[in-house]
């Protein structure tokens, strides 16, 4: 795949851009959640 | 790299007058103790996610590791994995918001206190901050040789004045503006690198015909690796070492495990998370850290690895064998001969943007770590209200103590920085960090003991059996004689896999033989 022959490599490859995606994808789920969390007490 | 154009000069100078500005409005903005040892909890989540990421990128990740990867191959793309994976979205998601929410609880403001608070000990928090004030001046130690390097050669000045003109532009803004001037360079920084990162990984596909010919390419090299790498396990540089090789037990346990989980316990890292209001802005900078860490770390060990392809139809040459046996000089070999001349020169800013953004983190935690938790809380029992001033005399004295090792200290050690400090953290505090924030039922002795353990295992590690330590450091050789008193595969085991493991058990067993803490005080730490 992607002219990489070991699978061990390609995975590593693909997960690289799975993970990355995967950061978008939750930040932008979570952008306004406001869920569970505590303001900073002044 | 020598490219002494005044255009090259004159982008220094307007980047270094942006720099003194940035860290003209930390000063500005630094009004109380919050401001200056964690931004006074209030900084932005896309200046958290660049600075996070900034810091965590220094000039070796991209030069060092990249040159790594130009050796051993794409394997190190698992180490791009765990940075995205366990480095971001674990760190930010699992940890951070405990972090933060702990952190405004104890009223903490540096990672030594948040632990020292949690177990209601000043021991924690004072031998934590020695360990760091210790220590993390080796780490400086060769993040300033790197940027003082790059000054060398590219301004064609003398090195010592290099590294006069570095430390003392990156301590001024330290010292005046404290982490809020850190914070905004690291923002700045963090942009410049991307934007060159980005550039490298275009023009090196574009110049390879495309995203499958170029690893074709290099996929059709195997039968190319020389001797020494195919006798150590090495199997081509688009494969997998083979399983259980010497080769494979450096690139999983030192290089994937050991800097891919050392991470979570940076203190430089982890005090971040204590720099926002709310968990929602540590999610938001999840969607940027992800992508941003995999332009750093992804694209240098990918560009890395082509780099033999590149030489070898250029020259008919493999790329360690350009850089005449030195894996720190793939990378800018690489980049001097493919890339075009515009781009050297953003690409150098790119370098000494992630030397800085580094080195003024650290130089900002070592000053925390023994002006506020080693003297002020634990020498003192935190009587001195002069917090901020302690911790810039501190920050001066641990950046002397990073120059003065710079100069005596021999490469062959300081070359082993990151990894060092990476694994001590590793084991020192992670198991006392995770415990302190998920598991209630950890006591102050079961965190005490396994901060002595981990560091000390770890360091007993380093010194006597991990080869690449041992040999240099040369104290096993002194006392018993021998390299390392270990032999076989032991010897290429990373100290992280033996010592962080130990902490844990010896953190759980103590924790159930000794008396919870108290509940009120869990409450506390805990609340809402």
């Amino acid at each position: 795949m992607l002219g990489i022959d070991d699978p061990q490599i390609w995975l590593a490859y693909i997960l690289c851009f799975v993970s990355a995606i995967g950061c978008i994808i939750y930040g932008a789920l979570k952008w306004n959640d406001d869920s569970g969390e505590g303001e900073v007490a002044k | 790299m020598t490219l002494s154009t005044p255009v090259l000069g004159i982008i220094i100078l307007i980047y270094l007058l942006v720099i003194f500005y940035l860290g003209w409005l930390g000063y500005k903005n630094t009004k109380e103790t919050e401001d200056y040892m964690v931004a006074g909890r209030k900084i932005h989540p896309y200046i958290l996610a660049l600075s996070y990421g900034a810091t965590f990128i220094s000039t070796s990740a991209i030069i060092g590791f990249g040159g790594a990867a130009g050796a051993l191959g794409m394997g190190l793309l698992w180490l791009a994995f765990m940075n995205i994976f366990v480095g971001i979205f674990i760190a930010f998601v699992v940890f951070g918001s405990k972090t933060r929410r702990m952190g405004v609880n104890l009223n903490a403001v540096t990672f030594p206190e948040l632990i020292g608070r949690r177990f209601q000990s000043r021991f924690i928090q004072g031998f934590s901050g020695a360990l760091i004030g210790v220590f993390m001046p080796l780490y400086a130690g060769i993040v300033l040789i790197g940027g003082a390097r790059f000054l060398e050669s590219t301004l064609s000045i003398n090195y010592d004045v290099a590294v006069l003109i570095l430390t003392v532009i990156v301590a001024a803004y330290v010292i005046t503006g404290g982490l809020i001037a850190v914070m905004y360079t690291d923002a700045l920084q963090g942009t410049l690198m991307f934007i060159g990162m980005v550039f490298l990984l275009v023009f090196t596909y574009a110049k390879m015909g495309g995203v499958t010919a170029a690893h074709s390419a290099l996929t059709a090299m195997n039968d190319l690796v020389p001797e020494s790498l195919a006798a150590g396990g090495h199997l081509g540089w688009t494969s997998m070492p083979a399983f259980g090789s010497p080769i494979w037990w450096t690139l999983v346990s030192t290089l994937v495990l050991g800097v891919g989980i050392g991470v979570i316990a940076q203190p430089q890292l982890a005090v971040r998370f204590m720099t926002v209001k709310n968990d929602k802005a540590l999610n938001r900078a999840v969607l940027v850290g992800g992508p941003f860490i995999l332009m750093m770390t992804g694209v240098a060990f990918t560009v890395g690895a082509l780099s033999n392809a590149y030489f070898y139809n250029t020259v008919g040459k493999i790329s360690v064998v350009v850089a005449g046996g030195n894996t720190d000089l793939i990378m800018p070999e690489f980049i001097n001969s493919a890339m075009p001349d515009t781009f050297v020169v953003l690409f150098m800013l790119t370098l000494l943007a992630a030397a800085m953004s580094t080195l003024s983190s650290q130089f900002h935690t070592m000053g925390t770590s023994i002006g506020h938790d080693f003297y002020r809380e634990y020498l003192k029992k935190g009587e001195l209200g002069q917090t901020i001033n302690i911790t810039k005399i501190a920050i001066a004295g641990t950046i002397l103590a990073s120059v003065v090792l710079a100069y005596i200290l021999p490469i062959s050690i300081i070359a082993r920085a990151t990894a060092i400090f990476f694994g001590l953290c590793a084991a020192a505090f992670l198991p006392m960090y995770a415990g302190a924030l998920f598991w209630k039922r950890m006591t102050k002795e079961g965190a005490i003991a396994s901060l002595l353990v981990g560091t000390f295992s770890s360091l007993f590690w380093l010194a006597f059996v991990h080869k690449s330590e041992a040999v240099p450091l040369g104290i096993s050789k002194a006392i018993f004689g021998v390299d390392t008193i270990l032999t076989g595969t032991w010897t290429v085991v990373d100290p992280i896999l033996v010592a962080t493991p130990l902490a844990i058990v010896i953190a759980i067993v103590v924790s159930l033989m000794t008396k919870p803490t108290p509940q009120e005080h869990l409450e506390v730490c805990f609340k809402k």
